[in-house]
């Protein structure tokens, strides 16, 4: 089973797959999972992406590179049993889609705690908002396909929690829950 | 009507997944002459009830606006609307729909929707607008 991991930068992604990864190492994926032949396996999207090269061009004015999804869509081709963590990961293919959320002024907060430009965090924070990334994961994959997580003011082992109910299947798909357009200017 | 009677605007509409807002302003955007409370859709209903609650709301932000003196509006859309095929979304696109209909004289239509990035972002038309 594949399942992408997706939500605006800064709402916790890089967070929750490490902290689900070391679980997987602790008590061993099959453990948590229930599936003896399968190791379910993290892929931070952006490594791949700065590793092999996979952009297009560059955003000079966003300090970022223009990801090539083709190609990146080529390298994920046969990597089944995976966990895609990107704000890009809704753009494959994937059985279930997670989208984390968190609310915009926090949001802001954490991506200028990460040391980003106030001109990152404050687009981030308003496609955060306007909820571009659930509107774009719900066009792609359907409302049965994702499973929207709220992060705002809940511990990173938390949200790891909701996230292995949904690749374990005890939580139910949802979108639109929150709303943070009262966030807008 | 004269040129010399028209009064130009801009509308900003945000719209999101499940609400459309909008906020007009002078040609600066330093001062607001209208400001929507939103129209939130049903959630069981959400393509249908989008639409139909951003016109709703357009019509009364209209009637503001008119009786401030604005003729025309210039419109800057922000947001997928819950739809990405076409842009701007269902729920921009009803708000636009109703601002014309109450007689006000639409200008350019802008879509300067924000693009989520970190290191990489997507394509223009693939999420990035
Ligand atoms: N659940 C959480 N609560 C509070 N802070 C968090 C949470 N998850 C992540 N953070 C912090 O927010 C910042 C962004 O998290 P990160 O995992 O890098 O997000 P993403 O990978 O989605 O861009 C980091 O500084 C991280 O420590
Ligand atoms: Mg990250």
């Amino acid at each position: 089973m594949r399942i992408a991991v997706t939500g605006t930068p800064g709402t916790g992604k890089t967070t929750v797959t490490e902290h689900l990864e070391s679980r997987f190492k602790d008590e061993g994926s099959d453990e948590i999972l229930g599936d003896a032949e399968t190791a379910f396996e993290v892929t931070h999207l952006n490594d791949v992406l700065e590793r092999d090269g996979l952009y297009t061009d560059i955003d000079a004015a966003r300090e970022s590179k223009i990801a090539d999804l083709e190609s990146l869509a080529d390298w994920l081709a046969g990597r089944d049993d995976v966990i895609i963590e990107s704000h890009l990961a809704h753009h494959f293919e994937a059985d279930r889609v997670v989208v984390l959320r968190c609310r915009p002024d926090i949001l802001e907060e954490r991506l200028l705690e990460r040391g980003e430009t106030e001109a990152k965090a404050t687009e981030n924070a308003e496609s955060e908002a306007l909820d571009v990334v659930l509107a774009e994961a719900v066009e792609e994959h359907g409302f049965e396909s994702v499973y929207e997580i709220d992060t705002t003011d809940r511990d990173p082992e938390v949200v790891a929690d909701a996230l292995e109910a949904v690749i374990t299947g005890e939580r139910e798909p949802s979108a639109g829950d929150v709303s943070f357009v009262e966030y807008i200017e | 009507m004269s040129q010399d009677d028209e009064k130009w605007g801009i509308a900003h509409v945000h719209a999101s997944f499940n609400n459309t807002i909008m906020t007009v302003t002078d040609l600066t955007g330093a001062e607001t002459i209208a400001k929507s409370s939103g129209g939130t859709a049903v959630k069981q209903n959400r393509d249908e009830a989008s639409p139909y609650a951003a016109m709703q709301m357009a019509e009364s932000v209209a009637e503001e606006v008119k009786a401030a003196g604005i003729t025309g509006l210039h419109v800057n859309v922000r947001g997928p609307g819950g739809n990405l095929q076409k842009s701007p979304g269902p729920g921009a696109q009803a708000t636009i729909r109703a601002l014309a209909r109450s007689g006000i004289e639409i200008g350019r239509i802008e879509d300067v929707t924000p693009i989520p990035h970190d290191g990489s972002r997507a394509p223009k038309g693939k999420g990035g607008y």
